[in-house]
């Protein structure tokens, strides 16, 4: 084990003072001189042609300053994927058609919210209900209602925008396909032949709700004597926000001022750009005026995203010896009424599938279907709950098909270090072996599984990149040098909650041999802070991490050599200590930073020495990874996990007790081990409402459990005890260390969960949640067969 | 029809213009400017907007400012005393209880109303006295621990 100064050690969060206070400012708690209030008309059909829609009285109503219409806006296209085959296709505010209950259809901004909420009243739309469908399989059938026409790009497409050569192509939308997938290697069908073991399983999960705590908000000032847009959201990427902004409202990025402020939990909830974000922005250009607008929880639930609905068809062969010679995947998804992130989370389930198993023949199909429904995006972890969900049980199945231990059949297949993955990416680092016979000790598996009585125990792996290769492709750090000594941080990062400005500044402080006390941070600032990946993708300490260490790597090399000069010693004979700079083993003759900045300054020209660190995700390749075909790099490292769950099932009532959750967990070296101990409950506590209770449920398209009062998140009393083993890897490439850490959890939670309540009851469940319902007819269908 | 109503927050009087239906959250975020107290649903059951009335919390999305008149308002910011932390909030940063802090100022004060009442709850009491407010990022655990270790400093400060 590395021995550090400020690395691996459980300090307090630098945000946690002013959080405790009230102090931290939040995107809902900016209030503007001047400003209005706006509030946003949204559809409630699931399907309709707007016929007609008359805004006069509106307008009329005191207090309203700006009544707009998809008229007004114009057919202006955003989505997360914007790419040459999959072009945008959403509108900040419907043209003709609604396409889900919740679309934008009108926002009205007004001196106050009140006036804004009766001025809504006011506006006239007509309507014809079309016929609509909400089933993915019945919307790919012949004479489905069609959804989308051909959707034809009117601009660049993302892509092209940050520099790949290829044009955007219009989208015939047929049957209802909004995206497909077909990745493989090996032989199939071969690998089935040599199979001993054959199983398959159709698995459904429903879609859920990030739910973070802070509903979404925006305040947007427009200036326009300067052009400037001024804008205070919750975000998980500045890069992502202020482009998709740039691109709508036609404001160049550098004058679109993204302002730090704290985010109120995210879970890949908040990484899109919404259509109040930009209608706020629209209005203020229209009135001149600063513009807020906060969602109610219900309309978090119908227009802030959902994770993505699944239908997952697997099959997986294994032969005598316990070898997983193949799998194949077939998926439907379900992203709603528009694509959301559907040809992104296909390509994920399989992306974060294969670093687990080395499995040499395989095949992942997936189709991504329209429906009438709201828009579904990446929820922690994107596409590995839903898989791992449904992988993770069917190996249990054969293995007991095979009178084999189920963690005895992981054992045998999990990846190893230094393996190469068929894309290319390599694992320098993998806790997963070593994960799994940690867990199997401490965890006293032998002895609890398969003991009846109604209790279970079940194991769940998952895994998660360190970042990827999304735009804006690149992290970057400032480190400033202070008269005084210590240091300021820039970087792109921006906290909403995972840690990232305790982690970036322990790395700061650690690579300049300073302590954290002495890092001032700025982050999630576009106009103070350079480019970075943002908060998803898990690239957070990877790839921002490693760009901050670089960055104050290279202000650490200017003072040592400003040092070199004043105490006329070799580089390679001085070290650096608490601040101070000295010729080894002579700690009197040093020099302290404060003394090299002012010496600098005054002999080199005002040098005050600042430092600048830069990173990409995976340094050797130039763009994305074709999401359709699942060729090129994914990644640069792996965060692995090793989750067992332990649960009591009541079977009067069918209620499932999750009584203790184990995680081994592989995040390399530990930046801040109380951070990642509270990732990683954070996770087991997020994974018992996805397995246990969370599901978004809706009547002809229509949300019904659009609150906390019918959505149940977990809450105090759902909370398993939970026991933490780290796997004490390494990996090499990472900034002392360390990778993702806060998102690959969630899935192995869930499938553990899912497996030890099979090894309690006797039967499976192939769908999400475990409801009470579901394991009574479990039960009773078990004492059917019998 | 507007009224002039007199509220007492953090010991401090303030003389507000309210509508019969503003909420005591509105006044407390729009009108005083203490942001502490979040919105996170406006409907009762998530307890970010959580303040004390009287020493007991209550959700100040669902009160109306007009009732509470009259009464002791104690928000977040009125806990730390001369810059210094109140010794629940520094559990709080001390166990690692703090995440995105969006639902942190209602859990805090949701405990504080415990440990005035009751400075000895057993562990089942404090999970009673936080099971209103809702936190989808920390998993509770580490507020549990704060709660528990901050009745145990407030003694040793005694």
């Amino acid at each position: 084990m590395r021995q550090y100064r400020v690395i691996g050690k459980p300090l307090r969060r630098v945000d946690a003072g002013v959080k405790v206070t009230g102090e931290a400012l939040f995107a809902a708690d900016v209030k503007l001189p001047n400003m209005l209030h706006a509030k946003i008309l949204r559809s409630p059909y699931p399907h309709a042609r707007i016929l007609r829609i008359d805004t006069s009285k509106t307008e009329a109503l005191p207090g309203v300053k700006a009544v707009i219409t998809g008229k007004d806006v114009g057919p202006i296209r955003f989505g997360f994927v914007d790419t040459p085959r999959y072009p945008a296709d959403q509108y900040p505010l419907a043209i003709d058609k609604v396409r889900y209950v919740g679309e934008e259809v009108a926002a009205v901004a007004a001196t106050d919210e009140i006036t804004a909420i009766e001025a809504l009243k006011l506006i006239e739309v007509e309507y014809e209900p079309l016929p609509a469908v909400f089933d993915p399989e019945e919307a790919m059938k012949e004479g489905a209602p069609k959804i989308h026409d051909e959707i034809v790009p009117n601009t660049t497409c993302a892509w092209q925008d940050w520099g790949v050569g290829r044009a955007a192509r219009p989208f015939k939308v047929e049957r209802n396909i909004c995206a497909t997938t077909s990745i493989s290697y090996g032989d199939i069908e071969e690998g089935f032949a040599q199979s001993d073991y054959v199983r398959e399983a159709r698995f459904f999960v429903p879609a859920t709700s990030h739910a973070a705590m802070e509903p979404h908000v925006v305040v947007a000032s427009y200036d326009p004597t300067s052009g400037k847009l001024d804008v205070w959201l919750c975000h998980m990427s500045l890069a992502v926000k202020q482009y998709w902004l740039s691109k709508t409202l036609g404001i160049p990025q550098s004058k679109i001022r993204i302002h730090g402020c704290y985010t109120g939990g995210t879970f890949g909830g908040k990484i899109d750009l919404f259509a109040h974000e930009f209608l706020a922005a629209f209005l203020s250009m229209r009135t001149g005026r600063p513009v807020k607008i906060v969602l109610s929880r219900e309309e978090v639930f119908m227009a802030c995203r959902l994770s993505h609905r699944m239908i997952i068809d697997l099959r997986i062969g294994v032969r005598a010896d316990g070898k997983i010679m193949a799998q194949h995947v077939k998926l439907i998804n379900d992203p709603g009424a528009y694509r959301g992130s559907s040809p992104v989370v296909m390509f994920l389930a399989h992306a974060f599938r294969i670093p687990i198993y080395d499995i040499p023949n395989w095949k992942h199909e997936g189709v991504g279907v329209y429906t009438n429904k709201s828009i579904c995006m990446p929820r922690r972890g994107h596409g590995s709950p839903q898989m791992s969900f449904a992988a993770e049980q069917l190996l249990d199945m054969i293995a007991e098909d095979m009178g084999m231990d189920p963690a005895e059949l992981r054992l045998k297949n999990v990846r190893k270090p230094g393996d190469v993955l068929p894309n290319g990416d390599r694992l320098d680092s993998c806790g997963l072996r070593v994960g799994i016979q940690k867990i199997i000790e401490a965890t006293g598996w032998k002895e609890k599984r398969g003991r009846g009585n109604y209790r279970g125990i079940g194991m769940g792996l998952s895994a998660m990149f360190s970042g990827a290769m999304y735009y804006p492709f690149a992290s970057a750090a400032i480190v400033k040098l202070n008269p005084d000594g210590k240091a300021t941080l820039f970087t792109g990062q921006s906290e909403f909650g995972q840690g990232s400005d305790t982690a970036m500044s322990q790395i700061a402080a650690e690579e300049l041999g300073l302590d954290l006390e002495d890092i001032v941070i700025v982050s999630g600032d576009s106009e103070l802070c350079p480019i970075d990946l943002g908060g998803f993708l898990s690239g957070g300490v990877y790839v921002s991490g490693e760009a901050v260490r670089r960055a104050a790597e290279d202000a650490k090399r200017q003072l040592l050599q400003v040092a070199s000069e004043m105490l006329d010693v070799e580089i390679g004979s001085l070290q650096i200590e608490n601040g101070r700079i000295f010729p080894k083993g002579n700690p009197q003759k040093g020099v302290t930073f404060a003394e090299v900045v002012r010496y600098n300054i005054q002999k080199h020209n005002g040098d005050p020495i600042i430092g600048r660190g830069f990173c990409k995700p995976v340094p050797e390749v130039e763009f994305y990874p074709s999401l359709t075909k699942g060729a090129g790099r994914f990644t640069d490292a792996y965060g692995f996990i090793v989750a067992v769950a332990e649960v009591e099932v009541d079977p009067e009532t069918g209620r499932v007790k999750v009584e203790r959750v184990t995680i081994a967990d592989d995040c390399g070296q530990p930046i801040n081990p109380a951070n990642v101990h509270g990732q990683l409950l954070s996770q087991v506590v997020m994974g018992v409402g996805d397995a246990l209770f969370e599901e978004i449920v809706t009547e002809e398209g229509r949300i019904v459990n659009a609150s906390f009062e019918d959505y149940k998140i977990p809450g105090v009393y759902e909370v398993p005890e939970f026991v933490h083993i780290p796997t004490g890897t390494f990996e090499p490439k990472g900034p002392f260390g360390g990778k993702e850490v806060g998102e690959g959890a969630r899935a192995a939670v869930i499938a553990a969960i899912a497996n030890a309540v099979a090894d309690a009851i006797g039967a499976r469940i192939y769908s999400l949640p475990i409801t009470p319902e579901k394991v009574l007819e479990a039960l009773e269908a078990k004492k059917r067969s019998r | 029809m507007k009224r002039l109503i007199s509220l007492t927050v953090n010991g401090e009087n303030h003389e507000v213009v309210v509508e019969p239906r503003t909420t005591l959250l509105e006044v407390l975020r729009d009108a005083l400017g203490l942001t502490g107290a979040k919105e996170g649903c406006s409907l009762g059951n998530c307890g970010a907007c959580t303040v004390l009335l009287d020493g007991k919390p209550v959700l100040s999305c669902l009160l109306l400012a007009v009732e509470a008149q009259g009464k002791e308002i104690v928000t977040i910011e009125g806990l730390a005393e001369g810059g210094k932390l109140h010794p629940l909030q520094e559990a709080f940063v001390e166990h690692g209880a703090v995440q995105c802090g969006f639902c942190i100022p209602g859990i805090i004060l949701s405990a504080k109303a415990l440990l005035d009442e009751n400075p000895h709850p057993a562990e089942e009491e404090v999970k009673e006295a936080i099971s209103g407010n809702l936190c989808r990022c920390t998993g509770y655990s580490n507020a549990v621990r704060a709660i528990l270790a901050a009745k145990v400093k407030e003694e040793g400060e005694r």
